[in-house]
């Protein structure tokens, strides 16, 4: 996938670059604020964007997703604090909540990939992504779904 | 010689005949003439109903000497404050020849206000015509005052009320604030701490202080898990450590990317202090992060957790079913430290059994309800 990340701490945005591209991503765009971002949304066409909410310019990251809904570019958003995304989302696929853990960034981005590409998603969201409430459930076989059964 | 008569003198001699018709001995009249009630009578076949008679206490009460007040009408005792529409009814029941009990604002002769309480009568002769009007005062300045100093304390204490809630109202919102905000500092603390760690592992060529960077990273980061689901609305300060368990264990397992691990949980709901949060965390970190490296994480295998009250005691268990694999022992050993330090940190007791390749180990302690 094309990615945009669009983040104000840059030593966040590095990390996320290295671990998008070590999952086999391409990063087209890197934003600290919401005007750089939207200008970004228009020429890098990215198919994918992460959004932090708060950015050099204030918590502008709704109307960066906004822009991105407005071209039906899937985005998630990265936030320590979920609780400020509107209730639909902003047509955001689902929120990332900081502070992530590896694991949970890699998780998020597989179930992530497999819902851009168009398939039918093969994995169950992992709990590090929360999903949109307009995504509805999935349905799937997880690689390592917990069942309520002992051994 | 005729002399012309005047209003006032028509009222006083009216007065005077009423008071010929009595008997001197008229226990009645003397009773009127000395009661502490003020009391008067008017006559209504006069011009303007004026008063005829006025006893002792009527004069005291209102400042006016009788002679000031007889031929006059009662209106004389009303002034700006009073209330025209209790005017209109006292003069509508006097014109149907009503009784009526009314009270009203009045004036004395310096222009002190006073409270009325007054009642009128009309005094009728044998035949039914009314022949007089008789009225009786009471002064109730001191009740009505007391209300008004009532209505005044009320309202003081409604109002000190009313800033009290906007102060607290203000306390609680700035608390809020504060708590977001610190949760907010905290959270992108932890994960800058992250993206240290990350950042140097990836930068450096020495394969153990890679590795070692990223067994810190691993702690680190069961601590920002804590963090994010720390309850911090409605119940500030709470952890339910079942959540962050199935949270942990799923976000670890799915990681891995195996197809052959099974995980199975059985979680139930336990809430604890947030000062307790960060050992449990660590404890269930280490167990997990344990079976990983005893070979979950090489050739697959079944792992078990575990979370739940037992007759007052809190209960982990974390079971796995793995073919074991060489340890780095040095890690091992590092790992079993921070197991043991985060349980004496809570009181917790650990049971570790082994059975072939089945590892099972159990921690409890003690939960307040």
């Amino acid at each position: 996938m094309k990615v945009l990340i669009v983040e104000d701490e840059i030593l966040l945005a590095m990390e996320l670059e290295s671990e998008v591209e070590a999952a086999g991503h391409e990063i087209v765009g890197m934003a600290a604020d919401s005007r750089e971002a939207i200008a970004l949304v228009e020429a890098a066409e990215p198919e994918f964007a992460f959004v932090d909410i708060h950015l050099l310019d204030g918590p502008t990251g709704i109307a960066v997703g906004q822009s991105l809904a407005l071209r039906e570019i899937p985005y998630v958003f990265v936030s320590g604090n979920v609780k400020r995304i509107p209730n639909d989302f902003a047509g955001a696929l689902g929120a990332i909540e900081k502070p992530y853990t590896m694991n949970g960034l890699q998780n998020a981005l597989a179930f992530i990939e497999s819902y851009v590409n168009g398939h039918q998603p093969v994995l169950s969201p992992p709990p590090s992504l929360l999903l949109s409430p307009a995504l509805g459930t999935f349905s799937g076989d997880a690689v390592a779904e917990p069942s309520a059964d002992r051994p | 010689m005729i002399e012309k008569m005047t209003p006032r003198q028509g009222a006083r001699d009216a007065g005077d005949r009423l008071v010929a018709d009595q008997a001197s001995e008229n226990p009645f009249a003397a009773a009127f003439k000395a009661t502490r009630m003020p009391m008067l009578i008017t006559d209504p076949h006069q011009a303007d109903n004026p008063i005829i008679f006025c006893n002792r206490a009527f004069s005291d009460l209102t400042g006016y000497s009788r002679e000031e007040l007889v031929g006059r009408n009662c209106r004389l005792l009303q002034g700006e404050g009073t209330d025209m529409a209790a005017i209109a009814r006292l003069r509508d029941a006097i014109s149907e020849g009503r009784d009526i009990s009314i009270d009203i604002l009045n004036y004395r002769k310096d222009g002190a206000p006073f409270w009325n309480a007054l009642f009128v009568s009309p005094v009728r002769d044998a035949e039914g015509t009314i022949r007089y009007f008789f009225a009786s005062q009471l002064d109730f300045t001191n009740i009505k005052s007391k209300e008004a100093e009532l209505a005044r304390a009320r309202h003081i204490a409604e109002e000190e009320v009313a800033e009290r809630t906007a102060d607290l109202t203000e306390a609680l919102r700035a608390k809020t604030a504060l708590v977001h905000e610190v949760d907010h500092r905290v959270k992108n603390n932890l994960l800058t701490i992250a993206s240290i760690l990350k950042l140097q592992a990836r930068m450096t060529t020495d394969e153990t202080v890679g590795r070692t960077l990223m067994s810190v990273l691993n702690r680190v980061e069961a601590l920002s898990t804590v963090q994010r689901k720390l309850l911090n609305d409605e119940d500030v300060g709470h952890f339910d450590v079942a959540d962050f368990a199935k949270t942990l264990i799923v976000d670890i397992v799915s990681a891995l990317r195996r197809t052959d691990i099974v995980l199975t949980t059985d979680v139930h709901e336990v809430v604890v202090p947030a000062t307790k949060a960060s050992p449990l965390a660590l404890i269930i970190n280490e167990l997990v992060g344990d079976a990983v490296r005893r070979g979950l994480s090489q050739s697959g295998g079944e792992i078990h957790l575990e979370v739940r009250r037992l007759n007052g005691h809190f209960l982990i268990r974390v079971a796995d079913t793995v073919q074991p694999v060489t340890v780095d022992p040095e890690e091992e050993a590092f790992g079993f430290k921070m197991l043991e330090a985060c349980c004496r940190q809570l009181r917790a007791t650990m049971e570790r059994r082994v059975t072939g390749d089945r590892t099972e180990v159990v921690v409890t302690l003690m939960v307040k309800d």
